[in-house]
């Protein structure tokens, strides 16, 4: 029993991270009806981002004040590379066919990869180990750290404050009204292209959260991560229902816990053929992902 | 203007036949890469270009063909020459049963699913499914094409025997151009809906598109195994794929011409380019935002229909 309760506290763990970086995903597919495939190595440049503010602007020192502006600094620098990213490929391409901003997307992520490993080099780098206090609890067996924890209570506290400032304020349902039709948005009034660079922003600095996590939670770090992490987090963005947001929550927790089970109980060699082969099942038996709504076929 | 096109194309054709007696050595190599990656691109262009499936694990095709020749004649001994109808059937049977349950879906879940067996498969490589894959490693001691008892050994022999297959690839796609598969792909990757209603079975033709594009896939497999002698899982990632999708979107779908530049801006140029070498793919990338930005349709995209003269010269 100790293994299941260790590998639900791992899976809960890296599913909130999962689910962080998929919000990113969902919401400009919400609005852009775009696979944003860049965002994955947005979130592999923050954790790069992270390490160099902490060294170099911060002078490596851990205190509560230095973690706080790591978070910060990234989550802003993120933030514009996510609305350049968003000016410079994908705005050019708004009335052109779907898939070459699907390519477009691609080749930003090709352009920050590559710019990551040209910055950093190639090799493993490793994030600072001394950023928080390394406590560690044992609960009649299973074994949770300081690290875990914050990172299950401030995804957790990011999650709600998300949903809250979607579901209750004014430029949340801007955000919502231009994701169902941005034409009749526009003549309400809205302005769609400062929703779209505000969901760049959300998501990319959602997304840079989740990249110093990562480098917190697994300390090396390489610029090819983006692609696994995004993957991931894609996957769970596809099985929540894709452009919807508590979806993607509910996907990136599910996905990451199956991760774990899958990895504690049959074999960690299998995860990811496991892990595909529930998307395909999801896909093929609900198209639209567990929480996503029907949509009518246009005839 | 035909005649141009023409003459281009014999131009073309000619270049390459006399390519290995410029050629040597890496050169060569590079030109054998070319041809290999443009019958896989070409093969792409039926699934996504003609058909319009969004299909992101097309590497699963071109890795079975390759993995196909390679286990037979290492396990089982069998010649290269026996093992090629093989790797063009399994793959195209494979085609069918997985298209099959996922043709029906929509553009974007298509290219998840599609992209999902493209991993699934990899991790049947890397761990050495059934013992014969060989795991991470691959297979290493591939035989050389052996025909007609000429050991085909040299380099220029590979060429030619991949420039016979180009033209056969080139042949069937002429062939669909005018036939009538061709036509219903055209029609169902424009509107589904519509051509259902004018008597195409959309669901047989969606089939039959992946069918088609996965067996001349592992027909272009074979070759890579010769090329190389040897076959490892890292060369069929999805990152693969996610290459030839880029590549037939980057050239222009539905276009021979443009496809054979798109798989020269990808495979031959970062060749040429060595000595930038670890900046090419960002490079590549810019260039990626570039063509769809000043060209979101491709670089030479197919012009459909025929237009009186009057009109097209407006």
């Amino acid at each position: 029993m100790d293994i299941f309760f260790q590998q639900i506290i791992n899976g809960l763990t890296i599913g909130s991270l999962y689910a962080l970086i998929a919000l990113g995903y969902t919401m400009v597919y919400g609005i852009l009806k775009l696979i944003n495939f860049a965002h994955g190595d947005l979130v592999a440049l923050s954790a790069f981002v992270g390490m160099t503010v902490f060294a170099k602007i911060l002078g490596g020192e851990a205190s509560l004040f230095s973690v706080i502006a790591l978070f910060l600094i990234t989550m802003a620098v993120i933030a514009v590379a996510g609305v350049a990213l968003d000016k410079s490929a994908y705005k050019p391409l708004r009335n052109a066919p779907r898939l070459s901003a699907v390519v477009s997307a691609l080749g930003a992520g090709l352009v920050i990869q590559n710019g990551i490993m040209l910055t950093w080099g190639p090799n493993v780098n490793f994030f600072p180990g001394n950023l928080v206090p390394n406590i560690v609890w044992n609960i009649g067996g299973t074994v949770v750290t300081f690290i875990q924890m914050l990172i299950l209570v401030l995804s957790l506290i990011l999650m709600i404050a998300l949903y809250l400032f979607i579901n209750r304020t004014k430029m949340g349902t801007a955000i919502r009204a231009s994701a169902i039709d941005k034409d009749a948005s526009r003549l309400m009034g809205i302005n769609v292209d400062r929703v779209i660079s505000l969901v760049f922003i959300i998501g990319s600095a959602l997304g840079a959260v989740g990249g110093i996590f990562i480098g917190m939670y697994y300390r090396g770090i390489t610029f090819e991560m983006g692609w696994q992490y995004g993957l991931y987090a894609f996957v769970a963005a596809i099985m929540g229902g894709i452009g919807n947001i508590p979806g993607a929550m509910l996907g990136g927790i599910l996905l990451g816990l199956f991760n774990a089970l899958i990895a504690g109980y049959v074999s960690s060699t299998w995860t990811d053929a496991f892990t595909f082969l529930l998307l395909i099942l999801i896909i093929i038996f609900r198209p639209t992902g567990i929480l996503g709504e029907k949509v009518a076929e246009k005839v | 203007m035909k005649n141009t096109k023409n003459l281009l194309f014999i131009l073309f054709f000619a270049c390459l036949i006399l390519y290995p007696f410029v050629a040597e050595g890496r050169w060569l190599a590079v030109g054998i890469t070319f041809l290999i990656f443009s019958i896989v691109a070409l093969s792409e262009d039926i699934v996504l270009g003609r058909a319009g499936m969004f299909d992101m694990g097309h590497a699963i095709y071109f890795g079975m063909g390759a993995y196909i020749c390679g286990i037979l004649n290492y396990h089982y001994g069998l010649p290269i020459v026996a093992t090629i109808p093989f790797a063009i059937i399994i793959p195209a049977l494979f085609g069918i049963c997985l298209s099959a349950p996922i043709v029906h879906l929509r553009g974007d879940y298509l290219l998840v699913t599609t992209l999902g067996l493209n991993m699934v498969f990899l991790q049947v490589l890397e761990n050495d499914a059934f013992g014969l894959t060989g795991g991470p490693n691959g297979i290493f001691g591939i035989d050389s094409l052996n025909l007609f008892g000429f050991q085909l050994m040299s380099q220029t022999s590979i060429y030619y025997v991949a420039f016979l297959f180009f033209i056969i690839t080139l042949l069937i796609i002429k062939n669909l151009e005018h036939g009538k598969a061709g036509r219903a792909f055209h029609y169902l990757s424009q509107d589904p809906i519509a051509s259902q209603s004018i008597g195409i079975n959309v669901r047989f033709y969606r089939i039959l598109a992946f069918a088609l594009g996965a067996g001349i896939a592992g027909a272009a497999g074979v070759l890579f195994a010769i090329q190389y002698g040897a076959i490892s899982p890292e060369a069929f990632t999805f990152k693969e794929s996610v290459l030839f999708f880029a590549i037939v979107l980057v050239g222009g779908p539905s276009s021979i011409p443009g496809i054979l530049i798109g798989t020269f801006v990808m495979f031959v140029l970062p060749e040429v380019f060595r000595q930038f070498d670890t900046a090419r793919y960002l490079v590549f990338g810019l260039a990626m935002i570039l063509a769809m930005v000043l060209r979101p349709n491709g670089i030479l995209p197919f012009k459909f229909g025929k237009f009186p003269k009057f009109v097209r010269e407006k």
